[in-house]
């Protein structure tokens, strides 16, 4: 039989859902292997990091995320305030981890709003993305924005916390940690939460950990790795708080810890309002960064973030290398993925928080008849209802 | 260098021999940064990921240096990090894969193989990661002679 070729149909946005082609090979209804190919989104970015200025680069490493974009300048401005030797105030520290942890919580709203999506429980969905408009306002609070918050600044952070926006915060905590408890119990307990998600998208813990995994992906294959707790920055080191773990290794257990941990980030921030230290915001530092080389490493919501800087004595860097947690999980999506069916594709890929979620373009390839074809994320979405509805 | 960080330096030295060791420094508290010859980089991975447990590899790094590319691979065992560094020629970029001994890392020599040109030998699959489709070969855009304005006449002209 020859082959049957499709051509890929619609564009690729990168408005909410960013672009990302994966080419699966399939027996019947079983996935037999995986192929990524990323860098849809690549936008060479370290390069442009080489031409401009230490203050110009921290535009531009705000941009390199829409939702964890406080990881990344926490990240870069670690490895320079260590590159210039600048110890920041406490307070500053204090307010990097408790906008962080606000970071988290949107994040994690975000992530269950689409893993619902995915699995068809609309509903679901609406809530958690109307709760996600708590934590956005607490965030415009602080920052002035959304999203990009530009809340850090190389030295320190731009803008303060008062009591006033400190007890707002208090007040939308109390609802989203309410919120999250409720949406634990039903994804725990609801019969078609667990029929799709139970068994889906299998990491076993030993997997994890050679396949290099990060965050809560591999946090709910029952490992205990967390760059707050191992490799303490901004005022981790100070705040009492516990690492969420399950070993259910699959997406019902990711749910979960990611669940769990929006509970730990609510104590968190609590926490760190209590013990605010007073001082100033920031140090004033010089523009030129001594010759140095310097490993930081932040724990972004999805995961382990990773910046290197090789500095020259100049304004600009020499060579800026930026690790985001989807690449490290992305070997680790491709195993779960194999073995398992068509349609558990879009759970388990949205299940690992892509940074990329939308399989906009999907090619198949029948390994029994050669026959190929191509399907966009939507009429894959729908071909997993259908498939669950006749079983 | 505090006692710890000192045993996994001359553990390494007593695997791949102290003269293939070039500078190892602790810059700070949970860091170790250790330069080594690039023909023992397999003994030295080997025996960080088996014996010493860094068994995560977070990402690898790859640079256009004064007398080369630097490769550096970034280690970790719980918190500790531990860069190893090894350098090739820019001629002659050529290294061993280490997915064998870590899996995780097949991306990141992938990447490091389109943007700098560096050839892992035994890796499964070099096929194009990031780059667009029809990206002209030979043109690694994080060597320092490609230029924005190279790049981009090179581009033009490849249409």
């Amino acid at each position: 039989m020859s082959p049957i070729f499709n051509i890929p149909f619609g564009p690729q946005h990168p408005a909410l859902k960013e672009s990302e082609n994966f080419m699966f090979e399939v027996d019947g209804e079983r996935v037999v292997d995986v192929t990524p190919r990323l860098g849809y989104v690549h936008r060479g970015i370290e390069k442009a990091l080489e031409d401009r200025t230490y203050i110009q680069d921290m535009h531009l490493i705000e941009r390199i995320c829409g939702i964890c974009s406080h990881a990344h300048t926490t990240c870069y401005s670690q490895a320079v305030e260590e590159g210039l030797e600048v110890e920041i105030p406490p307070r500053a520290r204090y307010i990097r981890s408790i906008v962080a942890e606000l970071e988290r919580i949107h994040n994690h709203y975000l992530w269950l709003g689409l893993v619902a999506h995915e699995i068809g429980f609309e509903t679901l969905f609406m809530y958690a993305w109307r709760d996600r408009e708590v934590v956005m306002d607490l965030l415009e609070l602080i920052s002035g924005n959304r999203v990009n918050y530009a809340m850090n600044m190389i030295g320190g952070v731009r803008r303060d916390i008062t009591p006033e926006i400190s007890s707002r915060i208090r007040k939308g905590l109390k609802v989203l940690d309410e919120r999250m408890k409720y949406y634990e119990r039903i994804c725990s307990s609801e019969r078609t939460v667990l029929v799709r998600t139970r068994g889906v998208g299998v990491l076993k813990t030993s997997d994890a950990i050679s396949l290099c995994a990060v965050g809560p992906t591999l946090r709910a294959s029952n490992v205990k790795r967390d760059v707050r707790a191992d490799d303490p920055y901004a005022a981790y080191d100070e705040i009492p708080f516990h690492i969420v773990t399950h070993d259910g290794c699959d997406v019902a257990s990711r749910i979960v810890t990611r669940c769990e941990e929006v509970f730990e980030s609510v104590r968190i921030i609590r926490y760190a309002l209590e013990h605010l230290p007073t001082g100033p915001l920031e140090v004033l530092v010089p523009r030129t960064v001594p010759p140095a080389e310097i490993v930081s490493r932040v724990e972004a919501p999805r995961g382990e973030n990773i910046h290197y800087l090789r500095s020259n004595g100049t304004d600009k860097p020499a060579r800026y290398k930026v690790r985001a947690p989807t690449l490290a999980n992305i070997p680790a999506l491709c195993k779960m993925l194999i073995g398992g069916y068509i349609a558990d594709i879009p759970i388990t890929i949205a299940g690992i928080d892509p940074c990329f979620s939308c399989m906009d373009r999907l090619a198949f390839i029948d390994a029994n008849t050669d026959r190929s074809w191509v399907w966009d994320g939507e009429q894959l979405r729908r071909y997993g209802f259908k498939w669950y509805k006749k079983r | 260098m505090p006692v710890s960080y000192l045993k996994i330096v001359e553990g390494l030295k007593e695997k791949i021999g102290s003269k293939s060791i070039i500078d190892s420094k602790v810059p700070r508290p949970r860091r170790i940064s250790i330069s080594i010859r690039k023909e023992k980089l397999i003994d030295a991975i080997t025996n960080l990921v088996k014996e010493e447990g860094f068994v995560h590899i977070s990402t690898i790094t790859g640079l256009e240096g004064e007398n080369g590319i630097e490769v550096i691979y970034h280690l970790n065992r719980k918190g500790l990090e531990a860069s190893l560094k090894v350098e090739v020629s820019i001629e002659q970029p050529l290294l061993p894969t280490i997915t064998h001994i870590i899996p995780g890392a097949i991306l990141y020599e992938r990447e490091v193989h389109e943007l700098l040109g560096v050839v892992f030998s035994g890796h499964p699959n070099m096929a194009p990661l990031l780059l667009p489709e029809g990206w002209p070969k030979g043109v690694y855009p994080l060597r320092k002679k490609w230029t924005y304005e190279k790049i981009k006449k090179k581009l033009l002209r490849e249409k």
